[in-house]
């Protein structure tokens, strides 16, 4: 490697290791006053899936530590390696771009740690110097720079989409005789429904879900043909440029529709980027619009009486795994419950659930990454296997399109006989829709 | 014995005060300042009373780890606990208030032996436990830094000290009380000739000393990480 180029690496990470001395004060208090307790890798999906010194969580929330001690504070400088700081060693960031890529960043650690710290938030920062760097994992980059070209992670046209309508307005038809309308870029329509584009282009039973949920209820709602993704990559890479960019360009589509509510779908970090991070930070000022999920939608439909389901239709055993964004981040626990203890006749918990569930082992992006599949299926995604497992359910609903991949690679590799899918597939095989011409066919998504 | 009494009695104890409080008021101002970004980690309350009661359970109760290590919760939790009341016991090495033992109805010599007594066994236990399960359980024995082992030696050895004074022999309060009465007038007292009280009161005047630059001052961050945590 050319000598000036180790030399910028340097520069870079002692000026942003630095620069944490100014907050924000939850990454600048991890680093200061961990007790060094252990709890975090007790409840960390990583180290329980691997119980070896590379996935302990403190040890690699160190490697910032260690330098922002030595940089900043008093006994570092003083005392050294006696209070655990360290110089930068040379060509340590390649080390980093490995390891700070086995964090799922799920944040079970802060649900437990007794100091109140949270290593996500180390591992976005050094990410975020990667990043600056140019270390962030070639299919991540990737992921960033479709999306703020095409408007979706997946770098499907206008034209796909439609033609996926198409295909999910002409399925329902035969299925329920009806018309069941999937309204596309229709200015002024009340509901701008954003879902992930995995549940357009992979698993669309959601969507038809969603779309039948609106038939019933008359609401009048759109999608939008170039902007129907609201994964947000740049919360996992620490780009917050790209996170922003990403961001507008939904919120400008928002305001071109005209719409009153911005319902986004089955995709935990894209709700939490909008709910939690956009809209409290307040990145753009008043918006003329409000943002829900459609999780909470459907729950209040069902609580209300306003839609009936038939469990009778989805008689197979079924499970719910929390997404680490809605359960943990946007505390969206009881809801997907509300929707598939109406809509199933075998409904189980896992042990644990709701916050504090473990991870799917994809989190923080590393879902996208088949460069790490052998650390997926055998370190990260192990604990969650077991879960899995002792529920003996066949069907597992979920509601974010990184966990799908994630647990739909982790059955196939384990060879479970577990169906992997969305929480409103469940509501499209049950939905009770007056005037269809026969009850919907239980178990519809397990062809696809 | 008297040059150390000097030492430790009369010249330390003002560096110590003035390293301690300006140290914690340094650190805490500073965690004061610090910039909050204003988007939620958690959902919780909203600022206000269940916000305050959220962040002050979780400071004084460790509910995560109870959840978690229940073990780890019985050694740490019962550790603060017992110094919380040992801190506290020891307003009466300096001062005494009879008036309200009398209005009490207390023996408070008799009470502090006991209670005093039975913490100072349950803190050295439960600070041994801690070290004990550094040396143990490998997630924990391989985060483990010099300055861990040196702030837990540092307390048992203090905890060692106190204990002595207590059960090895009668130690007689009155003479301290006069000594800090006297400390507080700026007399420059020299403190009771006691080579366990020297002991003690060195180790301690140590361990203030380390404090503000060391992660035993997690007590007073707590208060504004779990305020951050538990934000909306």
């Amino acid at each position: 490697m050319e000598a000036s180029i180790v030399q910028k690496e340097r520069e870079v990470v002692l000026k942003e290791v630095t620069g944490i001395k100014n907050g924000p004060a939850l990454l600048e208090m991890a680093l200061e006053i961990c007790a060094r307790c252990g709890t975090c890798a007790q409840v960390c999906p990583v180290y329980n899936g691997d119980p070896q010194s590379r996935y302990n969580p403190v040890l690699r929330t160190d490697r910032i530590r260690s330098l922002y001690h030595r940089q900043t504070s008093f006994s570092g400088k003083w005392l050294g390696s006696l209070v655990g700081a360290k110089d930068y060693q040379i060509g340590e960031i390649q080390e980093w771009a490995e390891t700070f890529y086995e964090c799922t960043g799920c944040r079970r650690c802060a649900r437990y740690c007794p100091m109140g710290l949270d290593h996500s938030v180390v591992t976005r920062k050094a990410r975020a110097i990667l990043n600056q760097l140019g270390l962030t994992p070639k299919r991540l980059r990737d992921v960033i720079d479709i999306s703020l070209k095409t408007g979706n992670t997946d770098g499907a046209t206008p034209e796909a989409f439609l033609d996926v309508v198409q295909f999910l307005h002409s399925e329902m038809k035969e299925e329920t005789g009806l018309d069941i309308p999937i309204p596309v870029d229709k200015v002024g329509a009340e509901v701008f429904f954003v879902p992930p584009s995995g549940d357009v282009l992979v698993n669309p039973d959601a969507i038809m879900g969603i779309a039948k949920v609106f038939y019933v209820l008359g609401t009048d709602w759109t999608m939008s043909s170039h902007m129907f993704d609201g994964a947000n990559y740049g919360l996992f890479t620490g780009d917050d440029a790209a996170m922003k960019a990403d961001n507008l360009n939904y919120i400008n589509e928002a305001k071109r529709l005209g719409c009153k509510v911005l319902m986004m779908g089955e995709c935990g970090h894209a709700h939490r980027v909008m709910k939690f991070i956009m809209e409290k930070a307040n990145w753009w000022g008043k918006l003329p619009f409000e943002i829900t999920n459609v999780m909470e939608f459907t729950a209040e439909m069902i609580r209300q009486g306003r839609i009936k389901l038939d469990p009778s239709q989805n008689p197979q055993p079924v499970t719910y795994h929390d997404p680490c964004n809605f359960a943990r981040s946007c505390g969206i626990i009881e809801e997907p419950r509300v929707l598939l203890q109406a809509a199933c006749q075998d409904f189980r918990e896992m042990t644990p659930n709701g916050a504090e569930n473990w991870c799917c082992g994809g989190g923080g992006g590393l879902s996208a990454m088949d460069t790490i599949l052998d650390f997926r299926m055998n370190v990260s995604g192990r604990k969650k296997l077991e879960q899995v497992r002792a529920t003996g359910a066949k069907f597992l609903a979920t509601a974010c399109s990184n966990c799908k991949r994630q647990l739909t690679q982790l059955m196939e590799y384990h060879k479970e006989d577990v169906v992997v899918g969305g929480v409103h597939d469940m509501i499209s095989h049950a939905l009770v829709i007056p005037g269809a011409s026969q009850p919907a066919k239980a178990g519809s998504s397990a062809v696809h | 014995m008297e040059s150390l009494g000097f030492l430790v009695g009369v010249i330390l104890p003002p560096i110590t005060l003035v390293v301690l409080v300006g140290g914690l008021l340094y650190r805490v101002r500073y965690w004061w300042k610090l910039p909050t970004p204003k988007l939620t980690l958690f959902p919780a309350p909203e600022p206000g009373p269940d916000h305050l009661v959220g962040v002050l359970k979780a400071t004084f109760f460790f509910p995560g780890l109870f959840k978690s290590d229940r073990t780890l919760w019985l050694f740490a939790w019962g550790f603060h606990a017992m110094l919380a009341l040992i801190l506290l016991g020891h307003l009466r090495v300096v001062t005494d208030f009879p008036r309200l033992w009398a209005a009490l109805g207390i023996n408070a010599d008799t009470m502090s032996a006991g209670i005093g007594g039975t913490a100072g066994i349950l803190i050295l236990l439960t600070a041994a436990l801690l070290l004990f399960r550094r040396f143990r359980i490998p997630r924990v024995r391989e985060i483990t830094q010099a300055g861990d082992y040196i702030a837990l030696f540092l307390l048992l050895a203090i905890i060692l000290s106190g204990n002595a004074m207590r059960f090895l022999g009668h130690f007689e309060l009155a003479q301290t009380r006069e000594y800090f009465a006297n400390l507080m007038l700026l007399k420059a007292p020299l403190p009771p000739q006691k080579p366990w009280f020297l002991l003690h009161f060195l180790l301690g005047q140590t361990l203030f000393l380390y404090l503000p630059f060391s992660k035993i001052l997690h007590f007073g961050g707590i208060f504004f990480t779990q305020a951050a945590l538990q934000r909306r």
